[in-house]
């Protein structure tokens, strides 16, 4: 016998899943947009809202301190008041401490070379710690910041604050200014670009007095208890608030995306595009099954229990999720490498990712449940007709 | 031939619709159904051929009277159950063929292969075989597009034989194909009964097919008219 190769490998329901796929190629051309369409919206806003949210914590998050002491009452790391640098020893003379330093946070007007202004944040840090201090620095030394009138600015602010390179001066509220350096991607979510400094020319920009400061960064001792410590400085300094590091950077991207709208905006605009995608998916996946009823009604009529018919719509819903899924997220990270750029950040760290192809397959099984529904009711008489 | 039967069907009435509206598709119908033989039903449109090979084959539920597969009572046996009763031991082939379009002729017959649970390793083997017995290897690699209608019969059958079952039930398989094709495909099921033991049952308006058939049921405003075995094996 002369028995020719066959050369796809069977494989059941894949192999009928894939086949009512590819076999209508507009639909599958459609459905796959759909799909690409829905992670590409749901990628991006949860990505800007990762990326918001980091902003929002970046300098509470790069701060490398176990405690933050705050005036009592403050919901974020931008807006603050002032403490009195007298609770920087209080607190030192907590046992578990290791050092104390101060943090200066306002905002400022910066006065751009050719005219105009723009809002700023000063960063006043304290030089000898350097918590807080600015980081990924690609120009300029930190050591620069020493002198009277020197500010480091982020490069992707630099157009906004009229600033080209080191040496540019500004005025910042009325006092001379001089870049001395240039970070890279420390985004602000206010819109005013953080100005490092040292604490003392923040003092000096913001008019505060000399024995005021507006943070204090805890540092422990080896070995000491960080919420032991906490609960400590809290008992035995007044009118503040402590925070764990972690919990000051939760609560400052609560406060600018929960309070303030914005996060659930973008939470809004990631479920439309979950949505759009289910209803994309199911509409072209029941107008798949509809064509195909004839084909459905032999299996079940052959023997083909209800379950081996939901998997070749599950699995086309499957193929449809893992196609469109990684042509999705090809385009997220284009996104992603463009918005490094951009003074918005999109994030997409590993665990997202997860999260958008978990949302992806949700989507295309919700989408796939519609024609599983007429699937039930499908009468095996009916090949007969 | 063996005695047993396959398939009882005792008082069988299947009725469609209700009240001024209801249509007698079969009254008081019975028949066994045993293996090693060809069973023909005759009958004009409309006279119940179809709905009895439903019947028999776990496809429709009769209004009155009682089924039996292989001594099993079906009256109370749930959708999902009988699914599993045609899968095991009943073979469909269609007028119209009813092959997967996006199927070659192998993986069409693969995929009743795979219902019954066969290795995906061994599923193209086996179906390579049963294209085989019917002529069909050479076409094996062919979607049904590019079969005759003839061909495509056959392939119809060979995925009707997957898994060996006890009966096959022909819906008016040479209906869509030419005189010549029809009997050849007519043939190949005499020979498959004879062969393999299995009951063949085969619904025709074709008077041609009868001399293929060990028995000839003869039906009519859904009633059984005539039951009579065939003078001897012609085929």
């Amino acid at each position: 016998m002369s028995v020719p190769r066959p050369r796809t490998p069977v494989a059941g329901t894949t192999l009928l899943a894939w086949r009512n796929l590819v076999h209508d190629r507009p639909r599958f051309v459609v459905t796959l947009i759909g799909v690409v369409f829905a992670v590409l919206l749901m990628g991006v806003e949860l990505g800007l809202l990762v990326g918001f949210a980091r902003t929002t914590s970046g300098i509470v998050d790069h701060s490398g301190v176990a405690l933050w002491i705050t005036p009592a009452g403050t919901t974020n790391v931008d807006i603050a008041g002032r403490l009195d640098e007298r609770r920087r020893f209080q607190a030192m003379a907590v046992p578990g401490v290791a050092a104390v330093d101060p943090l200066m946070m306002q905002f400022g007007f910066w006065k751009k070379p050719d005219g105009g202004n723009e809002s700023v944040a000063l960063v006043g840090v304290d030089l000898a710690s350097r918590r807080a201090g600015p980081w990924n620095l690609v120009e300029g030394r930190i050591e620069d910041l020493q002198q009277q009138d020197a500010v480091i600015v982020d490069r992707l602010y630099a157009r906004k604050l009229g600033v080209r390179g080191i040496g540019d001066t500004i005025e910042i509220n009325a006092r001379r200014a001089r870049v001395v350096g240039f970070t890279q991607g420390l985004r602000t979510f206010t819109q005013s670009p953080y100005v490092f400094m040292t604490h003392r020319n923040a003092l000096r920009y913001s008019g505060y007095r000399d024995d005021e400061t507006t943070y204090l960064l805890v540092t422990l001792e080896p070995g000491a208890e960080a919420e032991s410590v906490r609960q400590a400085i809290a008992r035995r300094l007044v009118t503040v608030d402590v925070w764990h590091t972690a919990d000051f950077a939760r609560q400052a991207q609560k406060y600018w995306l929960i309070t303030t709208g914005a996060g659930s905006a973008l939470l809004l605009s990631a479920l439309l595009g979950l949505v759009v995608g289910i209803v994309i998916v199911g509409q072209t996946l029941y107008a798949t099954t509809v064509d195909r009823l004839p084909e459905y009604a032999t299996l079940r009529a052959i023997g083909a229990p209800a379950a081996y018919l939901n998997r070749v719509i599950l699995k086309q819903a499957a193929i449809s999720a893992a196609l469109g899924f990684g042509m999705g997220t090809l385009a997220v990270y284009a996104i992603v490498a463009l918005s490094t750029f951009a003074n918005v950040a999109v994030i997409m760290p590993v665990w997202l990712l997860a999260i958008l192809a978990l949302l992806t397959l949700l989507m295309c099984a919700f989408g796939a449940l519609i024609s599983i529904r007429r699937l039930v009711r499908i009468d095996p008489t009916s090949v007969f007709s | 031939m063996s005695d047993e039967a396959l398939v009882r069907i005792e008082d069988v009435g299947v009725t469609y619709g209700k009240g001024s509206a209801a249509l007698h598709a079969l009254a008081q119908v019975t028949l066994d159904i045993r293996a090693g033989e060809v069973t023909l039903l005759l009958g004009p449109s409309g006279s119940g051929k179809t709905t009895l090979l439903q019947v028999m084959g776990c496809l429709l539920r009769p209004t009155s009277g009682s089924v039996r597969l292989f001594g099993r009572p079906l009256a109370d046996v749930g959708p999902e159950a009988l699914a599993r009763l045609r899968l095991a031991h009943v073979g469909f082939v269609f007028q119209h063929y009813n092959l997967f379009p996006t199927l070659r002729a192998w993986e069409n017959v693969a995929i009743a292969l795979d219902l019954k649970r066969v290795p995906v390793a061994d599923q193209r083997g086996a179906a390579m075989v049963l294209l085989d017995r019917l002529g069909m290897s050479e076409r094996a690699t062919h979607f049904p597009a590019e079969l005759s209608g003839g061909e495509k019969q056959r392939v119809a059958i060979a995925r009707a034989l997957a898994g060996k079952p006890e009966l096959i039930l022909a819906d008016e398989p040479t209906a869509a194909l030419d005189s010549r094709t029809g009997q050849d495909v007519v043939a190949a099921l005499h020979d498959l009964a004879h062969r393999e033991q299995c009951a063949v049952v085969i619904v025709s308006h074709d008077p041609r097919v009868e001399r293929f058939a060990d028995r000839v049921l003869h039906l009519e405003d859904g009633r059984l008219r005539d039951d009579r075995r065939a003078p001897g094996d012609q085929a």
